[in-house]
């Protein structure tokens, strides 16, 4: 008969099951710990996919009330949908507030594999650039490590997840361990060649965490498209077809689904973290799990919210807290700047059978680089996600037999939308909210977050270099978005428990080993020092696989 | 290609659904408060816990029944306005050598959707169809539904096209509906029956589609030239 799980006391507790705590239960696991992997949600299996239904069955055809009324925050993603939305937080049990006067939206799911199961899947390496930006503009302070000291770790993430991209031999933008590249359309190849003559820039196609030919027992992507719905041939990386397999196959993995972390539990003699508490999501029972080592992996916010709300004595302002920081420094990429347009000379003939290719292309940042020198109005910079395809015109004029001709001969359209870099700033920053709590009695978050004027610089001037390229690229109608959206639409929330070698000025080492409690880790976006302009997640994997590699090392040496 | 999970805590197999306490007015307010991008307040944490598991598409319910209903009545419309939506809907989208607005239900579908809008968006659709019929009785004497197909279509077009401002115009007829808010009311309701038509299945196979998902994969551009012609 199997021991109680919650009998034990196992070498790592691993709080989140998505992206960054399917690597932690896989590589302590493989290491031969004995891991507690904790997952606020249920299970999920590949038989609630939707990837393969027309929208036309749905009832409301993604309009539906039931999540009007249940997600009205979650629904601002675009991953959160008719189909799928009970993957994503229910927003009337999972409150959160933030001042009237700087609203913030915060995008979740509970569930195995938590946002690995619906994220946009890019995934692109922070360079020296990034990591020693301080030490070249005198804004802030660097990261605590180099690329070459994260490179391996890069490597060994690509190569296990799969990215598909092409080699650019940018210095702003390493190569990493690419499966073959997705193609791109003429509209992409006009865009990319007439960029690189006239302004001397890189347009690449998308680096994606989806496979292009089998990979570890995975097909290659079918082009169905819409891969936030689930993949039956598991084509994208998600955790729970693959580092979560991965852990379980080992047998030294316990999952346990349905308990939401409220706190790390402290043996207060030894200062050493014990375990953590969890409420059972459905029976609201309350649960302790004991461990040599806690490793939260729960996202920025989310780790961050249970070191708040594991406060004791010794740690007044939250477990680990001794700097005064945690919760500050909390970052997400600006998003508002952008350009859109339509190749008017190009024959659009959209096709409604297309091979849907779940990617688009990338322009590597090329503001504020060695290259270029300093911009004369904001420090840092922005790269861009576009795409150009050709598409049906509903928006074509006429009403009738006409109109309907119109909308079949289509556009051809052309856009680009920056994602600028956040800066570190003490001011955006989450605590506790003294007066919330959630559905299952945990207090919940403020969160306090407002973009500054740096980063409203880089979404005009991003609106701006945007429309001069397409200009240069032929393309006509060409249409701006200048502002910056709330913070939180961008989903790459990092910060709020920053890295760094001096116990006083950072929450963790550059190993995300908590300074205060040696034997409590954070390996999600936390410890993100500034947040770059690339799309987090795979730094967050390759510094989750380094941390574990190096908490391994100390259990081989008798050191936890 | 199930995924053997090992779970340890499973959560009862059936959750009870929870009536939750909050009020019509709660509901629309928390609409709004998301519309103005903002989050939930205090009192919403107080929300019982709402059956967690799999949505209907998950659980592979064809919403699209509900549409074809031989019983199937009206959500929000009444009679008139429902017609009425019937006849501009098919002027918009006639059937041609495939199938126009009417045989895809548009009007069925833009009912139930309009049905669980916020009341602003209802009176927004109610106001451009009411727009309609009066434009049809100032310039033809005869609510819309009354006109002929021609006539349907001469009232409708000049509103389906970007109009320039011109000053002869303005300055000869002070009395002519401003062409801004006339194509507004007319492209709110073009803008919906469009999409209410192509987000169809009769609406999707008139654009071609085969009924797969997949198609090979995405071969992208294959001229040898930089014209891409």
């Amino acid at each position: 008969m199997a021991q109680d799980p919650l009998q034990q006391t196992y070498d790592a507790i691993v709080v989140g099951s998505g992206a960054t705590g399917g690597w932690a239960a896989k590589r302590l696991s493989e290491a031969g710990l004995k891991v507690a992997l904790l997952e606020a949600g249920r299970a999920v299996t590949g038989r609630e996919f939707t990837e393969h239904m027309p929208s036309f069955q749905l009832k409301y055809r993604n309009h539906s009330p039931e999540v009007m009324r249940t997600r009205p925050i979650q629904r601002q993603c675009y991953a959160c949908m008719e189909y799928n939305y009970e993957w994503f937080v229910n927003d009337l049990e999972n409150p959160y507030s933030t001042p009237p006067d700087r609203p913030f939206t915060w995008q979740r799911l509970r569930i195995l594999g938590g946002r690995s199961l619906v994220w946009g899947r890019q995934s692109y390496r922070l360079s020296d650039v990034d990591f020693k930006a301080a030490s070249r503009d005198g804004y802030d302070v660097d990261w605590p490590f180099s690329y070459s000291d994260l490179a391996p770790f890069y490597d060994i993430v690509e190569n296990y997840v799969g990215i598909s991209g092409a080699p650019e031999k940018n210095e702003m933008l390493p190569d990493g361990q690419f499966l073959p590249p997705m193609k791109m359309s003429c509209g992409e190849i006009r865009l990319r060649d007439s960029v690189k003559k006239t302004f001397g820039r890189t347009v690449t196609i998308g680096r994606t965490a989806i496979v292009t030919q089998p990979h570890n027992g995975r097909a290659p992507c079918h082009y169905c498209g819409p891969c936030e719905r689930g993949c039956m041939t598991y084509s994208y990386f998600s955790s729970p077809f693959t580092t979560v397999k991965d852990a379980l196959k080992t047998g030294n993995c316990t999952l346990i689904t349905d308990a939401i972390v409220s706190h790390v539990d402290m043996d207060v003699s030894a200062n050493k973290a014990r375990g953590v508490t969890f409420v059972n999501r459905t029976t609201k029972e309350t649960k302790h799990v004991r461990g040599k080592t806690v490793v939260l992996c729960a996202q920025a916010l989310e780790s961050t919210r249970i070191l708040l709300n594991s406060s004791t004595q010794e740690y007044p302002k939250g477990l680990g807290n001794s700097s005064g920081l945690l919760g500050h420094y909390l970052m997400d990429h600006v998003v508002g700047g952008s350009a859109s347009a339509t190749f008017e000379d190009m024959q659009a003939s959209p096709s409604a059978n297309p091979p849907h290719r779940p990617n688009g292309i990338y322009l590597v940042r090329f503001r504020n680089t060695p290259a270029e020198g300093k911009h004369p109005h904001f420090i840092r910079g922005y790269g861009f996600q576009g795409g150009s395809m050709p598409d049906f015109n509903m928006d074509a004029a006429g009403i009738g037999a006409d109109y309907k001709k119109a909308v079949k001969r289509g556009v051809y359209g052309v856009s680009l939308g920056a994602f600028g870099e956040s800066l570190a700033n003490l001011d955006n920053f989450c605590e506790i909210d003294p007066n919330l709590k959630d559905a299952w009695g945990i207090p919940a978050l403020r969160i306090s977050m407002a973009h500054g004027k740096n980063e409203a610089a880089l979404m005009r001037d991003a609106a701006i270099t945007g429309a001069e390229m397409l200009e240069a690229a032929g393309a006509k109608d060409i249409r701006l978005t200048t502002g910056t959206e709330m913070p939180g639409m961008a989903i790459h929330e990092v910060g709020t428990a920053r890295m760094g070698n001096d116990p006083k000025k950072s929450v963790l080492d550059p190993f995300c080993r908590s300074h205060d409690v040696s034997n409590l880790l954070v390996t999600d976006g936390s410890g993100f020092v500034s947040s770059a302009c690339q799309n987090p997640t795979l730094t967050m994997m390759a510094i989750t696989v380094r941390a574990c590699d190096h908490l391994v090392e100390r259990f081989k040496r008798n050191e936890v | 290609m199930d995924f053997p999970v090992q779970v340890t805590q499973a959560s009862s197999a059936h959750s009870q659904a929870h009536q939750t306490s909050l009020s019509r007015r709660d509901l629309i307010r928390a609409a709004l408060l998301s519309a103005a991008a903002s989050v939930l307040g205090p009192s919403f944490s107080l929300a019982q816990a709402i059956e967690s598991g799999l949505t209907p598409a998950a659980r592979g319910e064809d919403g699209a029944a509900y549409l074809t209903d031989p019983h199937w009545k009206a959500a929000f419309l009444n009679d008139h306005q429902n017609e009425t939506l019937i006849a501009l809907s098919d002027v918009i989208i006639p059937a041609t050598d495939t199938s126009g607005a009417k045989a895809a239900l548009v009007n069925r579908y833009l009912d139930l959707l309009i049905s669980v809008q916020p009341s602003e968006f209802q009176q927004e659709f109610l106001a451009a169809l009411k727009f309609i019929d009066s434009e049809s009785q100032a310039q033809l004497g005869k609510e819309f539904l009354e006109l002929s197909l021609e006539d349907q279509t001469w009232l409708l077009k000049p509103w389906a096209y970007t109009q320039q401002s011109s000053h002869w115009t303005e300055r000869n007829d002070p009395h002519a509906q401003p062409a801004d808010l006339a194509q507004q009311h007319f492209h709110r309701l073009k803008t919906l029956i469009a999409a209410a038509y192509y987000g169809s299945e009769i609406g999707q196979k008139e654009l071609g589609w085969d009924g797969e998902f997949t198609h090979g994969p995405y071969e992208g551009c294959e001229h040898s030239d930089a014209t891409h012609s």
